[in-house]
């Protein structure tokens, strides 16, 4: 199979993916819209929970994912290594920003205040900004080669940063306590609540797999179509 | 027992601005992803 | 290795001391960027004491970015880079001799705006706070810089450098930024050093895992 098929297939498989995320999270939106129950302390705001937690799980995964493969391009060299790193990221990007504005949509109502400096918001600000400084450099450098070794050296450092980021706030944190910043499901949630968690986290992977998968594929795609116009230039 | 409280207003925001954030990049997703199954017209 | 490292870097600091001009004009923006930390408080809310970590980390690791952007730009102006790459110097002495360049040049800013402060904010600086303080520096800027020297080896060919490079290190610079300054402001608060173990054992792990990142990635960047 030429690249170009081989592209052009991860494009419909991303495709057909896609479809069948942004149905589950439809229909994960209904059940927690309708047939979740209210949280009697905190009322509807709370639903937005399933719409936070599981975006900033695939935005981490996501993430988490441009750095492993960051990492093997730096040893193996593997173009396709990079056009789906630049994949994840850009997806990646957009889950981080759901998560960022979520967050202080729940947190006004929830903890009275729009945001606070917790570890898990602190950390996925910063990945917001690494996400950010990565499309920069991408754009900045126009040789492919450098391109994707400098976006691989970006993203394996930005990923051991994060891990780092988390640890000093949390450290922060528990030296100088400020309002608590309780989990407002505390540790057990109610069967019913947790299974449409679980749903939407599920959802969300989807999404991202979906979406990542069709990004790889249109990049994979733009390489294959370059490959044959140098050659037959 | 007091009623929860009336936030649905903040629920229906973060429901609405997510939901048009997965349009819009889906959208801009699909179309790229259609440009790039459509058939290369120029000769090889 | 060590040798050829140390070779390279005190090259760098003696070309860099010939010409004066680089470092008295970044100890020159550190020590103003210090003073507008004074007419940036309010004194009747903000006492000059409280300020004081803030102002002097801030101040330091600024300085520093701005003198990271410049450890490759000689070689970078003249071409130089090839022949670095020619000599049959391995890359991880380049690295660790542009970052010992790098952390010199940034503990040099501190040597200075140390003092500045303790001057301008007033401060009760006891003997052993001093040399608490001086350790966390140390610590805070070896790390620091290794990560610099990545991003200004990364930087060094494009055109965006000045606005790209503080944009892809200042992320990386929090870590070592809050443990700083927590520490240095328990520390002028004439607490031990034994208090601020906690956040010097964060800064020694960050420390080892950024100059083995960098030196692991280093040498992939200087690829052709």
């Amino acid at each position: 199979m030429s690249n170009l098929e081989q592209a052009r297939a991860l494009v419909k498989r991303g495709q057909v993916m896609t479809v069948i995320a942004v149905t589950a999270i439809a229909l994960c939106a209904v059940r927690a819209l309708l047939f979740t129950p209210v949280e009697r302390f905190q009322g509807p705001a709370q639903k937005i929970f399933y719409l936070h937690v599981p975006a900033a799980w695939s935005a981490f995964l996501a993430f988490g994912l441009v750095g492993i493969v960051s990492g093997l391009y730096l040893w193996l060299n593997d173009r396709r290594l990079d056009l789906f790193a630049e994949a994840s990221a850009e997806t990646g990007t957009i889950l981080t920003a759901i998560v960022l504005i979520t967050g202080p949509i729940w947190g006004k109502p929830i903890w009275g205040a729009w945001w606070v400096w917790d570890a898990r918001l602190t950390s996925t600000l910063f990945l917001f900004f690494i996400f950010i400084g990565y499309h920069s450099l991408r754009a900045a450098v126009h040789d492919p080669q450098d391109r994707a070794r400098f976006s691989a050296v970006l993203g394996i450092l930005g990923a051991m940063l994060i891990p780092f980021i988390h640890l000093t706030v949390y450290l922060f944190r528990t030296q100088h306590p400020m309002p608590v910043v309780a989990r407002p499901e505390g540790p057990t949630l109610p069967g019913v609540m947790l299974l449409t968690l679980l749903l939407s986290v599920g959802a969300f992977t989807l999404l991202y797999l979906g979406w990542t998968t069709l990004r790889y594929g249109i990049g994979r795609v733009r390489e294959a179509r370059e490959e044959l116009h140098d050659a037959t230039a | 027992m007091t009623p929860p409280p009336d936030n649905g207003a903040y629920m229906i925001a973060a429901y609405a601005i997510t939901g048009v954030i997965l349009l819009v990049y889906g959208w801009s997703l699909w179309r790229r992803g259609a440009a790039a199954m459509k058939d290369d017209s120029a000769p090889h | 290795m060590i040798r050829l490292a140390l070779t390279i870097a005190t090259k760098d600091l003696r070309a860099e001391l010939r010409s004066r001009t680089a470092l008295v004009t970044a100890l020159a923006f550190a020590a103003l960027v210090l003073v507008l930390f004074e007419f940036a408080r309010d004194p009747t809310r903000l006492t000059a004491a409280l300020l004081a970590p803030s102002a002097v980390w801030i101040t330091g690791t600024f300085a520093a970015t701005l003198t990271l952007g410049r450890a490759f730009s000689t070689e970078q102006d003249h071409h130089a880079m090839d022949g670095l790459l020619l000599a049959p110097v391995p890359r991880e002495a380049i690295f660790i001799g542009k970052w010992l360049g790098a952390l010199a040049f940034a503990l040099a800013i501190d040597v200075l705006i140390v003092p500045l402060a303790v001057l301008f904010f007033n401060l009760r600086m006891t003997a052993e706070a001093l040399a608490g303080i001086a350790l966390v520096l140390v610590l805070a800027k070896v790390g620091f810089t290794a990560v610099g020297t990545v991003f200004s080896a990364l930087v060094a060919k494009l055109r965006s450098k000045e606005l790209l490079l503080p944009l892809l290190v200042l992320p990386f610079l929090v870590p070592p930024l809050i443990g700083g300054v927590q520490a240095t402001a328990r520390l002028l608060d004439g607490q031990p050093l034994s208090d601020v173990s906690g956040w010097l054992r964060l800064l020694l792990a960050y420390d080892l895992v950024f100059v083995v990142g960098g030196l692991l990635v280093f040498p992939r960047l200087l690829d052709e």
